[in-house]
C-alpha cells in the first residue's frame, strides 16, 4: 500500500469512528432527555384537552399539593429502588402515619410532638420490611407485601368505627406554599448531597449495580439497605404529615395508591429499575411530576376514578417494556 | 472460481455503539482447512465468528458460503445452510435428558404420526456419542448429573448431530480437560479427513500450532496477517497479536522462594463442607504463594473463606495482630483484597463506569469526617491515576467497565484493590481469559507488589503459571492438603501433577 492510500485509508477510519462516536453521544443525550419530553408532553396534553384549565390557578393548587407529596416519597425512595429494592408497603405505612397524627392532633397534643411521631411511625414501618426482608432473607416484595397488609389492616379497623377530623382553618399554616417550598427544597438538597457525595448513595447504587461485588469491595449490604429505608421512612412521614393536614381527615383511603405512584414515578423519570450507577435523584422528582400530572389530567379530563387507575397501568407495562434493560439474559453478547 | 473454497466473507464491518468490531474484514475458508483465528481480547474474533454462526447480523459485508450468497437470520437458520458453533459459555439446557439437549430444536424432524419417536432420538444419539469417542455418555441421561465437561462433550455433539460443512469452535477447550481435548482434536481431525473445515478460536497458542493448518490473526477489529503451517511460531504471533515484541520470559526471572518469616495471615484448621477440610496456612510478608489443584478441589473455596465471603464450619483465620477476619466488610478494612474467579459477576459492576469500579473500596477513607463528604474531584483523580498506571484502555473513566475486553477488565479490578493500598492480595485465578499482553502486565504487577512486602496468595489452575510466579506453592486435591513445594529452577509440572490427580 503506498503512503498516499494508507493516509487517505486513515482519513476514511478516523472519520468514520467520529462519526459513531457522535451518534453514541447523541443516543446517550437523547435517552437522557426522554423523562423531559415525557413531563412537557403530559403538560401540554391535558392543557390542550381540558381546554386551558388543567393550568388554572385552582388547579395549579391541586398539582403542586399532590406533586409535592408524591416528590417527597419517590426522593425518599430513591435511595431503595438505588439497590435494587422495591416498596408496595408506603401507601399504606402513611396511612397509619396520618392515622396517628390525626389522633394526636385531635387529642391536643403539641404539633411537634405529632409530626415527629408521624415520621417515626413511617421509619417503623420502612424498618419492618428492611427487617423482615434481611434478617428473613425473603425478597423484598414478600416483605414489603406482609407490613402492606398489616398497616391497611390498622387503618381499615380504626377508621370503620371512628371519624378523625381537624378544621381546616386551624391549621392553614400547615398548608401554606411557602414553608411547602422551603421542606421541598430542602429535602431535595440534602437527598442529593446524601445520594451523589456521601457513601450512602455511592455504596446503595454499588449494591444495585452488583450486590456480590459491592460485598466483596467492603461494602456492608444491611447496614446501607437499613439507611435507606429509614431515609424513606423519614420522606414519607414528612410527606404524610402535609397530607393530612391538606384533606384534615383520615379515612380508609388515606395513602391508597402512594406506592404504584412511587413505582411508576420511578419508571417514567428513566430511574433503573434494578438500581444501579445510573440512578438520579432527578429522574425521580421528575417522574413524580409526570406521574402528578397524568394523575390530575386524567381526572380532569372527565376519565372515571377506577379508569384513571386501569389507565395508569396500561401506561407503566408500555413504558416498562420500552425502557426495561433486557441485555442480561442475552446468549451471545 | 475456486471450486474448494467454502466459505468468503468480504468488507465484513460491525460496531458496537461507539467501538467498531471489525473493519473490513476479508476471510477465505477452504475445504480441508482447520483454520485457527487468534487476537487479544476485544480484536473482534468472537464477533466474526458470531455473524458466520448466524447470532448477530454484520452492519456491511458480502458472504458465499459453497459460492451461494450466504446470510444467516438465526443460529439454527446458519445451522440448516451447514455451519454450526460450540460457544465459549453457553451451555446446556438443564432437567432434559442428554438426547433432548443433542437435538434441542430440532425434535420435529422424528415425528411419526404425531408423537416423538423417543426409540429412534435417543439410538440417534447415542450413535453421534460413540462417534466423538464419549460412548459413556448415554442419551437417556438427564444432563443435571453431568459434570461440567461432560456437559460441554454434549454441546459437540449437538453441534455435530447437524452435520455441519463449516463448524466454529469458540473457546471451548480452555474450559476442558486431558479428556475433552483429546476428543474435540479428534472431531477436527474426523472434519478434515471428511473435507469439511473447522474454524477454531483459542487463547492457547500452543493448541492452535498443533491443530491448525492456517492462522488468522486479528487486531482491533482489523486482519493483520494470515500463516500457513511453515511460518508459524508462538513468538510471531504473539507478536501480531500484541502489535510489540514481547521480550523475554513472562513469568518472573529468579528462583529466590526464602521469605522473611513474618507472617501476616494464618489459617488454623478450616473446613469448609463439602469442599474441604483441615487446612492450615501461613501467608508471609512479601511471598507469593500458590494454591494449586484441579478446579474442585477446594482452593477456590479456600480463597473466599480467607477473605471472610464464606464462614469456615471449623478453625480461624487470624491476621498477624490476632484479628480474626469473619466478613469481607472486615477483610476490607485490615487492607485485604479479593479477585474473584468469576470476573463479570462478582468482580466488577458491569454497568458502572470505570471509575465507580475503581473508586468503590476507597470511598471509605475518601470521605471527610463528620461531614461524610466526597469530593468529584478526589474520585476523577484516584480513577485517573489507576487508569494510567494500568493502561487501560478506554475513552475516558466515565466509560462503562461492560464495554471494556476481559484484560482491561481485569485491569479495572487490580486498580480498585491498588487504589486503597491494600497489603494482602488473594486472586483467584487472576489470568482466567486474559490474553497475552495483559497477563505478562499482570505477572509484571504481582512482582512489583511483592517487592514493596506486599503478600500474595495466588490460586490457579494452570500449573505453568503457579510454577512460574509463586514463592512456595501449596497442593490440594480432593478438598486435602497434599503438598508442599518450593520455589526452584528444576520444578516442572510433572513434579505437581501427581499430588492433584
Amino acid at each position: 500500500m503506498s503512503d498516499v492510500s494508507a493516509v487517505r485509508e486513515n482519513q476514511k477510519n478516523l472519520e468514520i469512528q467520529q462519526r459513531l462516536d457522535k451518534k453514541a453521544a447523541q443516543k446517550k443525550m437523547f435517552t437522557n432527555l426522554v423523562p423531559y419530553f415525557g413531563l412537557v408532553f403530559t403538560v401540554v396534553f391535558f392543557t390542550a384537552v381540558t381546554g386551558g384549565r388543567f393550568l388554572s390557578a385552582d388547579n395549579m393548587g391541586n398539582l403542586i399539593n399532590q406533586g409535592f407529596v408524591l416528590s417527597l416519597i419517590a426522593i425518599g425512595s430513591a435511595f431503595v429502588y438505588a439497590h435494587g429494592g422495591m416498596d408496595f408497603s408506603v401507601g399504606s405505612v402513611s396511612g397509619v402515619a396520618q392515622l396517628v397524627c390525626g389522633i394526636m392532633v385531635v387529642a391536643g397534643v403539641p404539633l411537634p410532638l405529632c409530626l415527629l411521631t408521624t415520621v417515626l411511625v413511617c421509619v417503623l414501618g420502612s424498618f419492618c420490611t428492611a427487617g423482615i426482608t434481611l434478617l428473613l432473607g425473603v425478597p423484598v416484595f414478600v416483605g414489603s407485601m406482609c407490613v402492606r397488609t398489616s398497616f391497611a389492616g390498622i387503618l381499615k379497623t380504626y377508621t370503620q368505627t371512628k371519624e378523625i377530623a381537624v378544621v381546616y382553618q386551624d391549621y392553614a399554616f400547615m398548608n401554606n406554599a411557602a414553608i411547602k417550598a422551603v421542606i421541598l427544597v430542602a429535602v431535595i438538597l440534602v437527598a442529593y448531597y446524601l445520594f451523589n457525595y456521601t457513601v450512602i448513595g455511592k455504596y446503595n447504587k454499588a449494591i444495585g449495580g452488583n450486590a456480590r461485588t459491592s460485598q466483596q469491595a467492603g461494602v456492608s449490604r444491611k447496614k446501607m439497605v437499613f439507611i435507606a429505608y429509614t431515609l424513606m421512612g423519614i420522606c414519607v412521614g414528612i410527606a404524610s404529615i402535609f397530607a393530612f393536614f391538606r384533606s384534615g381527615k383520615v379515612s380508609a383511603y388515606s395513602g391508597n395508591g402512594y406506592e404504584f405512584n412511587v413505582m411508576m414515578a420511578i419508571v417514567l423519570g428513566g430511574f433503573p429499575m434494578a438500581g444501579g450507577d445510573r440512578a438520579k435523584i432527578s429522574s425521580a422528582i421528575i417522574g413524580a411530576l409526570t406521574v402528578t400530572g397524568l394523575t390530575n389530567g386524567l381526572g380532569m379530563w372527565g376519565l372515571d376514578p377506577t379508569l384513571i387507575s386501569g389507565v395508569k397501568g396500561v401506561l407503566f407495562v408500555i413504558i416498562v417494556a420500552l425502557s426495561y434493560d433486557r441485555s442480561a439474559g442475552k446468549l451471545v453478547s | 472460481m475456486d471450486d474448494r473454497l467454502l466459505l468468503s466473507a468480504k468488507g465484513v464491518n460491525k460496531s458496537f455503539g461507539p467501538t467498531r468490531a471489525l473493519i473490513d474484514v476479508d476471510v477465505e475458508i477452504r475445504r480441508g482447512e482447520i483454520r485457527g483465528l487468534i487476537g487479544e481480547n476485544g480484536s473482534g474474533k468472537s464477533t466474526f465468528s458470531s455473524i458466520i454462526a448466524g447470532a448477530q447480523k454484520e452492519d456491511s459485508g458480502t458472504f458465499l458460503l459453497n459460492g451461494q450468497p450466504y446470510h444467516p437470520k438465526s443460529m439454527v437458520d446458519a445451522q440448516h445452510q451447514g455451519v454450526s458453533m460450540i460457544i465459549q459459555e453457553m451451555g446446556t439446557i438443564g432437567g432434559i435428558t442428554v438426547a433432548s439437549n443433542i437435538f434441542a430444536g430440532r425434535l420435529e424432524e422424528f415425528r411419526k404420526l404425531g408423537l416423538l419417536n423417543w426409540k429412534q432420538i435417543n439410538s440417534e444419539a447415542d450413535k453421534i456419542l460413540e462417534e466423538i469417542g464419549a460412548p459413556e455418555i448415554k442419551s437417556t441421561m438427564l444432563i443435571d448429573q453431568l459434570n461440567f465437561e461432560d456437559r460441554k462433550i454434549v454441546e459437540i455433539a449437538r453441534a455435530l448431530s447437524t452435520k455441519p460443512e463449516l463448524l466454529i469452535i469458540d473457546e471451548t477447550t480452555t474450559a476442558l480437560a486431558t479428556k475433552g481435548r483429546r476428543l474435540i482434536y479428534n472431531v477436527i481431525r474426523k472434519l478434515h479427513e471428511q473435507d469439511k473445515a473447522v474454524l477454531f478460536i483459542s487463547h492457547d497458542l500452543d493448541e492452535l500450532m498443533e491443530v491448525c493448518n492456517t492462522i488468522t490473526v486479528l487486531r482491533d477489529g482489523v486482519i493483520i496477517d494470515t500463516l500457513d503451517k511453515e511460518h508459524m511460531s508462538i513468538e510471531l504471533m504473539r507478536k501480531l497479536m500484541v502489535g510489540r515484541d514481547l521480550v523475554g520470559s513472562y513469568y518472573r526471572p529468579d528462583f529466590d522462594g526464602s521469605n522473611s518469616g513474618e507472617v501476616v495471615l494464618e489459617a488454623k484448621q478450616i473446613s469448609l463442607r463439602p469442599f474441604f477440610r483441615n487446612v492450615d496456612l501461613k501467608l508471609h510478608k512479601g511471598e507469593i504463594l500458590g494454591l494449586g489443584g484441579l478446579s474442585d478441589c477446594g482452593m477456590h473455596e479456600i480463597g473466599k473463606v480467607l477473605y471472610g465471603i464464606e464462614s469456615p464450619v471449623t478453625g480461624k483465620v487470624t491476621l498477624a495482630d490476632g484479628t480474626e477476619i469473619h466478613d469481607s466488610v472486615q477483610a476490607v478494612r485490615h487492607h485485604m483484597a479479593y479477585v474473584s474467579k468469576d470476573r463479570d459477576k462478582e468482580s466488577v459492576i458491569l454497568s458502572a463506569s470505570i471509575q465507580s469500579n475503581i473508586v468503590l473500596p476507597s470511598l471509605r477513607t475518601m470521605k471527610k469526617k463528620f461531614t461524610g463528604f466526597i469530593s468529584r474531584r478526589s474520585e476523577d483523580a484516584l480513577a485517573d491515576e489507576q487508569i494510567k498506571v494500568m493502561s487501560i484502555k478506554c475513552r475516558n473513566g466515565k466509560q462503562l467497565v461492560k464495554e471494556l475486553s476481559g484484560g482491561n477488565k481485569q485491569k479495572v479490578v487490580f486498580s480498585k484493590w491498588l487504589g486503597t493500598d491494600s497489603d494482602i492480595f488473594i486472586l483467584d485465578c487472576p489470568t482466567r481469559g486474559i490474553d497475552v499482553g495483559v497477563k505478562a502486565d499482570m505477572y509484571k504487577l504481582m512482582m512489583e507488589l511483592k517487592n514493596r512486602g506486599k503478600s500474595i496468595i495466588m490460586i490457579s489452575e494452570e500449573l505453568v503459571e503457579l510454577i512460574g510466579m509463586s514463592d512456595r506453592i501449596m497442593l490440594f486435591k480432593d478438598g486435602v492438603f497434599t503438598k508442599e513445594l518450593m520455589r526452584s529452577e528444576t520444578l516442572s509440572e510433572k513434579d505437581v501433577i501427581d499430588y492433584i490427580i
